[in-house]
């Protein structure tokens, strides 16, 4: 078990839950894109704000990926299956809490139950378990986070 | 405007309006009843042209009786309808809008309702129903507006003083009265595969205000300066509708399956972009004065046909891809003609024009004093060297016919065409001349089949295929392309004969004999054009000059034209607006042009 390992596993993780919702996303079951709403949160130009999502997205990626490691090292233990559970958990905290209600505080172009008369938001909100984008959202995202928690935790273990 | 009684308004009546990734078609009473999303080869989410019923519709107009006029705001692609009722009267400028500054939707559609005098209700209605009508949509409301989604497609419907939005199980409807100086914004934001950009009035507003100067900007770059000048800036407008930005290509036409005769099995979808047209456009907007569009659409085509080489399609995917797949949708059919396609089985059959006008395009490119690459050079050489070895062949024409293969003239005058412009090109160091003996000899024995076998004497007229009798418009395009000197014996021959049997007035016929399908057609447009184009080419210049005259007579009431009209009556039948007439229409003029130049 190392960071190195975390990290890669990390980056390799990324990239598969993105290629996986980029999939979901082109045969018709979800419109979530995740690089899109972190990029809108700092421009508003399209091209921009996909290109800075990406780089965002997998930073984000690699600062979970270091999460999942400081939980390994505490329990002493890491592998597919607990990364897949982690996955499980982590998945279910994006889709009601980070990207539903924490998203919608820092993101300028989204709006939020408590928005009012002097802004005008842009970007369609989420909604709990990301609903608004499509009723198989929730199952997509779910899959394509223990897919990544699994890449992270069997990464990590077989980093030594 | 009357519909019949099953919803359906003639062809005739449609305007359409696009943002260079998408095209809409207007009936004259408001309804939008074509729009593919997001893209102009994308199922639809309004097809109500193909299904009255089960297509869906974007429904505004006066809820009393009216009177309605239409027009393009000058020199753009925003529509203005006009309806005036006892009361008052009220403007509607509907336009698909470009990205401007800030965060735009992915594609954005604006209806601003604007009242003139007296007070006027409107009423209007979204039907958005996706996938050509048979994936579920679903339609609910959010925060201040309404969205409706199937799959990764999503639509939101924002309204801003025009009524309160009401859900009524899958649709979204409201009511409101306008007054003097009043203005109602209905906004419809559209995405695919990701969440929906929703704008406000004044964002909305701002781009609308964008769009028509982005119009504006584009048509300043126009520098045809002859006859017919009103007609070519708006051929040239519906054109730029048909490109399809992220690529260069220009589709055949906007939508799919628009009947060529009323309750008859012509229905295509002519989505696509052919090669068959390549010269045409090229030759179009360079006419027009556009060598950046002309350019995009040679890059375009020589990528699409990179994955073919050196055989080419006839016709590619508008991003490029060789597949086109047709199958049949479970729609009614404009006025019940069957069956509605997606797809184009066109794209498998061997039409060996297709060679001569990409190499009459890289001709025109080249000439033009564009640099063609060592990589394109040498695949032109190769397609070169292929036209030598296979002109001989029988192929399906340019008409696509489904019946056998034959040896049909005009394939035959555009592999001449093909090997001509390669020994050209060649000759000029554009292309490698390693072969430039073969090609010249191949050239000449096309000429000689040609002569021999593709010419009546009987008719003293060129003929539609070898050793026939019947005729063929196509043959109009010797004289356009350069295969034959326009005011020879030949060639005069050739339009008395077209003159006597397939020309009726200003309409003109693709072909006189059978060509593997069932019923008829009405006279092809773009044909017509071509008859004028060669009156001028041949310094039949008042003959041009009269037909042109009938045929800018015959657009409907903003200029458009379908593939085909009925010589009865005047109705438009196929699919619409088609590039291929605004495309001959822009040839015709210039050659007008050249004709009065000549003359002086």
């Amino acid at each position: 078990m190392s960071i190195s390992g975390a990290l890669a596993g990390g980056l390799l993780g990324t990239f598969v839950l993105t290629t996986v919702l980029r999939m979901a996303s082109e045969l018709g079951l979800t419109r979530v894109d995740l690089p899109f709403l972190l990029g809108t949160a700092v421009t508003e130009n399209r091209t921009r704000a996909k290109a800075l999502g990406y780089v965002a997205h997998f930073g984000f990626g690699l600062l979970f990926a270091l999460g999942y490691y400081l939980v390994f090292r505490m329990i002493g233990s890491s592998g597919w299956l607990l990364g897949a559970t982690f996955g499980l958990v982590h998945g279910l905290f994006a889709g009601t809490a980070l990207v539903n209600i924490l998203l919608p505080l820092v993101h300028p172009r989204m709006g939020a139950p408590w928005t009012d008369a002097r802004r005008t938001p842009l970007v369609e909100r989420p909604s709990f378990l990301m609903l608004n984008y499509g009723a198989s959202t929730p199952v997509v995202s779910m899959i394509a986070h223990v897919v990544y928690g699994a890449i992270v935790g069997g990464v990590t273990s077989m980093a030594g | 405007m009357t519909r019949d009684e099953r919803g359906y308004a003639p062809i005739r009546e449609y305007a359409a309006i696009g943002d260079g990734r998408t095209v809409a078609l207007v009936a004259t009473d408001g309804s939008i009843d074509w729009l593919p999303l997001p893209n102009l080869d994308s199922p639809s989410v309004f097809a109500a042209i193909l299904d009255a019923d089960r297509g869906g519709r974007f429904s505004l107009e006066p809820d009393t009786e009216y009177t309605a006029s239409r027009r393009y705001l000058p020199e753009t692609n925003l529509l203005e309808t006009t309806f005036t009722t006892s009361d008052g009267e009220v403007r509607v400028v509907d336009g698909l809008l470009f990205d401007g500054r800030g965060l735009a939707p992915l594609r954005e559609l604006v209806r601003v309702v604007e009242g003139v005098r007296g007070t006027v209700p409107i009423r209007w209605s979204v039907e958005p129903r996706f996938g050509y009508g048979s994936a579920r949509t679903a339609v609910g409301a959010r925060d201040g507006f309404v969205v409706a989604s199937a799959g990764s497609d999503a639509l939101a419907v924002r309204s801003f003083e025009a009524g309160e939005p009401t859900i009524d199980r899958d649709r979204v409807h409201g009511r409101f009265e306008t007054g003097a100086g009043s203005t109602s914004v209905i906004v419809l934001s559209a995405t695919r595969g990701e969440p929906l950009v929703v704008p406000d009035r004044v964002e909305t507003l701002t781009r609308l205000d964008e769009t028509r100067d982005g119009w504006r900007r584009w048509v300043d770059g126009l520098t045809y300066d002859g006859p017919f000048r009103d007609a070519v800036l708006r051929s040239g407008l519906a054109l730029k509708l048909l490109v399809f930005a992220p690529s260069g290509a220009i589709a055949g036409a906007a939508t799919t399956s628009l009947p060529e005769e009323i309750g008859g099995e012509r229905n295509w979808d002519y989505r696509y972009s052919w090669v068959r047209d390549a010269a045409f456009t090229l030759g179009a907007f360079l006419t027009l004065g556009y060598p950046q569009e002309a350019r995009a659409y040679f890059w375009w085509l020589m990528s699409a046909s990179q994955i073919t080489k050196p055989r080419l399609q006839v016709l590619y995917r508008l991003d490029g891809d060789p597949r086109a797949d047709e199958r049949t949708l479970d729609l009614e059919g404009y006025r019940g003609s069957r069956p509605v396609r997606a797809g184009n089985a066109a794209a498998d059959q061997t039409q060996l024009d297709i060679y001569g006008s990409l190499l009459e395009c890289a001709w025109l490119y080249a000439n033009e004093g564009n640099r063609v690459d060592r990589d394109i050079a040498a695949r032109l050489a190769g397609i070169a060297d292929l036209v030598a070895e296979i002109w001989s062949n029988p192929d399906s024409g340019i008409w696509e016919v489904r019946s056998a293969p034959r040896h049909f003239t005009q394939s035959k005058m555009m592999c001449w065409l093909a090997l001509d412009r390669a020994v050209s090109l060649a000759g000029a160091s554009h292309i490698p001349a390693d072969h430039v003996a073969r090609w010249a000899r191949e050239r000449d024995a096309v000429r000689d089949f040609v002569e021999e076998r593709c010419w009546s004497e009987r008719l003293q007229s060129y003929v539609r295929s070898a050793d026939s009798e019947d005729l063929d418009a196509s043959l109009l395009l010797a004289s356009l392309l350069g295969y034959a000197e326009p005011s020879g014996a030949r060639m005069a021959g050739t339009l008395d004969a077209l003159d006597r049997q397939l020309r009726d007035g200003p309409f003109v016929k693709r072909y006189s004999a059978e060509d593997g399908l069932e019923g008829g057609e009405g006279a092809f447009l773009a044909c017509s054009f071509w008859f004028a184009d060669a009156l001028a080419r041949a310094d039949r210049l008042d003959d041009a000059v009269q037909m042109l005259r009938q045929l800018v007579e015959i657009a409907n009431d903003v200029g458009l034209y379908a593939e085909e009209a009925d010589p009865a009556d005047g109705a438009f039948l196929g699919n619409v607006p088609q590039a291929l007439p605004h495309l001959a229409l822009i040839g015709a003029a210039s050659s007008i042009r050249e004709a009065e130049r000549r003359r002086r």
